[in-house]
């Protein structure tokens, strides 16, 4: 209840934050243009060729679950702290575990839903345009980095993007280091978009592994960074 | 209800607040005053469960902060020595945020009293980054108290504000002085803590003194008389000094001031003591002494040892 209640206040806040809403309509648009014009432009090639342009349009919506919830996360944190309401916030009986899940589950949540009808609306388009969904796009190897590693990166971009925000008053400072500190979850997909095959299963499940053990360690400093204590003396 | 005994809290090498005991019961309200750095601050978050002591216990609305903060936050309402407000919410978002965090049975009906209370009930719609220092520092106040806590705490609920400001504020918390709740409020605005407090703990991260203005006011200065003589009559201040019942009698400038054990029984007394001794006296006056006396005093004091 109290959750629900701090959700929908970041919500609320974050509708109305240029930036948030910069990340939230505006990229995924980008890059839902950018995946068609790749489907597009591998329309006539032979399967192998386009399996490769295909590549690159599937980054694009692995990209998007870590660029949403880094927008949505930084104002969410480093808004309190600029606004100075962390102190009244956390003398309310809201407890530490509901306020990390708050600001979590409140970039997490729309990072998904957004790039999940992003993807929805890239096969739409796609089946409009040229007639048939391209081979490939429904393949396991992107169902799986569609809806297994988006929610993982998503969980990967929100703890970091605490970590570097409880250190820094800065939006756009916190926006720039987590951007950095974000880019080698992207590492492999990148060398992968180059390669001259399609994404394979086991890339997608390779990346899974390491996102799963990068989450853990990151999840261990970040609920110990949001007691009260640590919030009140620690964070700058 | 608050009383804690013995809270200590130190930051790295720095003891913020050492060994402070105090208690607040029920419709009373404890000034807490101090320089800057005084630990004012950290006692409020001591006792709001915000951090935790190093040593000391307090029971806050009858829960203990060590074993039951979830409770003690419950119970506490807290004025912040910012405001803290969500300046792209609405005032009515922002007030309802906070009732519906602690759970309020009605919380439509408890933000709307609230806010008219502090009449901001116009300026519902408005953003709160679009109030000013004084309207904000009314929503706060609305929020301190929308889930009508039995423990209050106000650091500095005036500071910052203009004059006419600071003194609607303080209507405010004058009407809420009869309600049945424990306040604790840090100001560096001495009148306003005369007026508004039953108790006084002057702070220096220790207690330096505690009692209520009146007490205090006495055990620093004494009761004192000052008799305006026609003409200057150096003599007179040792021969009073050796009545009994004076404590203490100076004289400068036709200007007698003298210290005794009650001044409203003797100066009867004295007067009578005064023109056997030939004195001509113009007017006698008791002695006026502020808290801001007696807080300067103190940290004289302070600043002495
Ligand atoms: N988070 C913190 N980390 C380190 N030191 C701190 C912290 N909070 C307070 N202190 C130190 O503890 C001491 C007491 O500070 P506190 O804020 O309680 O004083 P205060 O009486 O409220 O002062 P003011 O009148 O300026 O508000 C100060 O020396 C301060 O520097
Ligand atoms: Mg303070």
């Amino acid at each position: 209840m109290r959750l629900r209640t701090l959700l929908l206040k970041e919500w609320e806040e974050a509708r109305r934050i240029k930036m948030v809403i910069y990340g939230v309509v505006f990229l995924p648009l980008f890059m839902l243009g950018l995946a068609v014009l790749m489907a597009w432009q591998a329309r006539d090639l032979p399967l192998e060729a386009q399996a490769v342009m295909l590549n690159t349009s599937l980054l694009y919506f692995v990209i998007l679950p870590i660029m949403i919830p880094l927008s949505i996360a930084v104002y969410a944190i480093v808004g309190e702290k600029e606004q100075g309401t962390l102190e009244p916030l956390l003398a309310t009986p809201l407890t530490e575990t509901e306020l990390f899940m708050g600001k979590g589950l409140a970039a997490v949540i729309p990072a998904l839903i957004i790039t999940w009808l992003t993807y929805g609306a890239f096969l739409a388009v796609t089946w409009a345009l040229l007639g048939a969904i391209p081979e490939g796009v429904l393949s396991a190897p992107w169902l799986a980095s569609v809806f297994l590693l988006s929610p993982l990166l998503a969980m990967f971009a929100v703890l970091v993007t605490v970590l570097v925000s409880s250190r820094t008053t800065d939006p756009r400072a916190a926006y720039q280091f987590s951007s950095l500190a974000l880019l080698p979850a992207l590492v492999p997909l990148i060398v992968y978009s180059t390669q001259l095959t399609a994404v394979s299963l086991t890339l997608v499940a390779v990346e899974a592994a390491v996102l799963i053990a990068l989450n853990a360690v990151i999840l261990y400093v970040a609920v110990r960074l949001f007691r009260r204590e640590s919030i009140l003396t620690r964070w700058r | 209800m608050i009383s804690a005994q013995g809270l200590t809290r130190r930051f790295g090498d720095r003891a913020a607040v050492t060994d402070l005991s105090l208690s607040v019961p029920e419709g009373a309200v404890l000034g807490l005053l101090g320089p800057n750095g005084a630990g004012k601050t950290t006692t409020v978050r001591l006792l709001t469960c915000l951090l935790s002591p190093d040593a000391g216990s307090a029971l806050v609305a009858g829960h203990d902060i060590a074993t039951d903060p979830q409770a003690v936050r419950r119970s506490v309402g807290l004025l912040t020595e910012s405001p803290g407000l969500y300046k792209r919410l609405s005032v009515w978002q922002n007030l309802l945020l906070f009732a519906q965090l602690h759970e309020v049975a009605k919380p439509e009906e408890k933000a709307q009293r609230y806010l008219s209370l502090m009449g901001l009930w116009d300026r519902r719609k408005d953003l709160a980054g679009t109030l000013s220092k004084g309207l904000a520092q009314r929503l706060a106040l609305a929020r301190a108290l929308v889930h009508e806590p039995p423990a209050l705490f106000l650091d500095e609920p005036t500071a910052g504000l203009d004059p006419e400001a600071a003194r609607e504020v303080r209507i405010l918390m004058e009407e809420l002085r009869s309600e049945q709740r424990a306040v604790i409020l840090c100001t560096h605005n001495l009148p306003e803590a005369e007026r508004l407090c039953d108790r006084i703990v002057v702070l220096n991260t220790r207690s330096v003194s505690e009692g209520t203005p009146q007490e205090l006011k006495l055990r620093m200065f004494g009761a004192r008389t000052v008799v305006r003589l026609a003409r200057p009559q150096p003599e007179l201040a040792p021969a009073l000094r050796d009545l009994p019942f004076v404590k203490e009698a100076e004289s400068s400038d036709g200007e007698l001031s003298v210290e005794m054990e009650k001044a409203e029984t003797h100066n009867p007394e004295l007067v009578r003591h005064l023109v056997e001794m030939g004195a001509e006296i113009l007017h006698v006056l008791p002695q006026e002494r502020t808290l801001e006396d007696v807080y300067l005093k103190l940290m004289e004091d302070e600043d002495a040892a």
